[in-house]
């Protein structure tokens, strides 16, 4: 499962023998989660970065008045909090799925880092396809339609998750809720459950006890206005091509 | 011989060292970052989506914005930047600009070299970390924007952006007092907002008949800064300034 850290981090070529162990042995323990816990609270400063094993999580904030905006999900292979490495944490993070989380320390992270340029530049770039990701969502909630916006979404997730090699025949686990997807677009509940009809009354989808299926991707498409430039997987799948 | 630095330059280092400690030396190496002076007009656009640069854009004067338009023509700025920013840092990693980047103001960018900018970052580590530390805060700004178009009311977002434009200005030296200027029209500020121009409107006379805020031309002039801050449930906290940096 590091491996897909690997992958994540080969924009600058395929990393070399040597790189991909220092890669590799950044996991000093892990732990599981269960589902609803929280793996980083708002307000910490931690010592170590959380690299996703297995499982899936969210990232989140409740406002003063109680109401809570998610603000990204993570797949195996995301480093959930790398912000705390220089900041501190200024949401929570909490598990989807039964998590199992990798504990990578700062001070050894640091250390891979400085020896390794290529990683640096790696995971740096890692937290600037994050901050492209939540100006996506932005755009949308400030701009796209309810419908557009559920439909991005599920483009957003099922691109991600097949560079990630979870997309099997155009299926993948994604066992959010419909409060989930209220929380993450900005919907009410009752616009919630109406758009997802629309899309399902469509045929571009079905979704049904946490599995995601695309029935119709160019449709889903078009009906999401959806672009991937953003999520900035072409470069790397390029040169996984390249690699072979 | 001492070094004369530029004021473009000593615009790059105000902004770094109001989130990042550099030493004299670190500040030296940056003063000697090459640079290509660039005026620009209002409403032009620096980079384009799907452009490929090779130099990134530190800004001198002026408010730039990113955004981006949905193919029915209707705009998302999300995100502005002041003097001192490099709006476009992610294309030293990211190949292709995912966004555009568009003047709301006539001004002036510093064209920098990656390769120049990536030479730097080889040698100085901490320099890395203070440009790193930049683009983790730019993510922390548009998450906090992204609350804001999700659970914030319209009073909420408006007041919330005046205190962000307000802090980041007092940090990086652009202002003394309360009035400060905020470039935008309704229609700029809606497209940052996700609201109309006539509910920016209607939100702008409250703001000015519950002397929060007053306008004189393009200026602002806060005049309750505590108020405003409550409103907009504004906490810097997200700007993750050092301490000191705003006085």
């Amino acid at each position: 499962m590091v491996s897909r850290l690997t992958r994540n981090l080969q924009h600058y070529g395929a990393l070399s023998a040597e790189e991909q162990h220092a890669v590799e042995s950044l996991v000093a323990s892990t732990r599981m989660a269960v589902v609803g816990e929280d793996l980083g609270v708002e307000g910490d400063a931690p010592t170590h970065c959380r690299v996703l094993l297995d499982g899936q999580a969210f990232r989140h904030r409740t406002l003063a008045d109680g109401r809570r905006q998610i603000m990204s999900f993570h797949i195996p292979g995301d480093l959930c909090d790398l912000q705390g490495l220089f900041l501190a944490m200024d949401h929570s993070i909490t598990a989807l799925t039964h998590c199992e989380v990798g504990l990578i320390s700062h001070a050894r992270l640091s250390d891979v880092m400085e020896a390794f340029p290529r990683i640096a530049r790696g995971i740096w770039r890692t937290s600037l396809v994050e901050a492209a990701i939540v100006r996506a969502w932005m755009m949308g909630m400030g701009r796209r339609t309810a419908y557009a916006r559920v439909a991005h979404l599920f483009c957003e997730m099922i691109e991600r998750m097949r560079a990630a090699g979870m997309v099997h025949q155009n299926r993948c686990h994604f066992p959010i809720t419909q409060q989930h997807l209220s929380d993450s677009l900005g919907l009410s509940a009752v616009h919630t459950n109406r758009t997802l009809q629309a899309l399902r009354g469509e045929g571009l989808l079905s979704f049904q006890g946490g599995e995601l299926a695309i029935l119709d991707w160019p449709g889903l498409k078009t009906a999401g206005e959806f672009d991937d430039g953003y999520l900035h997987l072409t470069e790397n799948r390029v040169l996984n091509l390249a690699g072979g | 011989m001492a070094q004369v630095l530029s004021s473009e330059h000593a615009r790059l280092i105000r902004k770094l060292e109001t989130i990042a400690v550099l030493s004299d030396k670190e500040k030296a190496a940056l003063a000697e970052l090459p640079l290509r002076l660039k005026s620009f007009l209002e409403n032009t656009d620096l980079t384009q989506e799907g452009d490929t640069p090779t130099e990134c854009c530190l800004i001198i004067d002026g408010l730039v914005c990113r955004y981006k338009v949905l193919g029915a023509g209707q705009r998302q700025i999300m995100s502005l930047h002041l003097p001192g920013d490099i709006p476009d840092l992610q294309s030293l990693h990211l190949g292709v600009m995912d966004h555009c980047l568009g003047s709301l103001t006539a001004g002036r960018a510093a064209y920098l070299p990656h390769a120049a900018v990536r030479d730097l970052t080889d040698r100085f580590p901490n320099i890395t970390v203070a440009f790193w530390r930049d683009s983790l805060i730019d993510a922390a700004v548009a998450r906090e924007w992204l609350c804001g178009v999700g659970r914030r009311t319209a009073h909420q977002r408006l007041a919330h952006l005046i205190c962000e434009v307000y802090v980041r200005s007092r940090a990086l030296h652009l202002i003394e007092e309360r009035t400060f200027e905020l470039s935008m029209t309704q229609a700029e500020l809606g497209d940052a907002l996700g609201l109309s121009t006539v509910h920016v409107n209607r939100v702008l006379q409250d703001l000015r008949r519950d002397k929060l805020v007053t306008w004189r031309g393009r200026s602002i002039l806060v005049l309750d800064w505590e108020r405003l801050q409550v409103l907009g449930d504004f906490d810097p906290g997200y700007l993750h300034l050092l301490d000191g940096a705003v006085s």
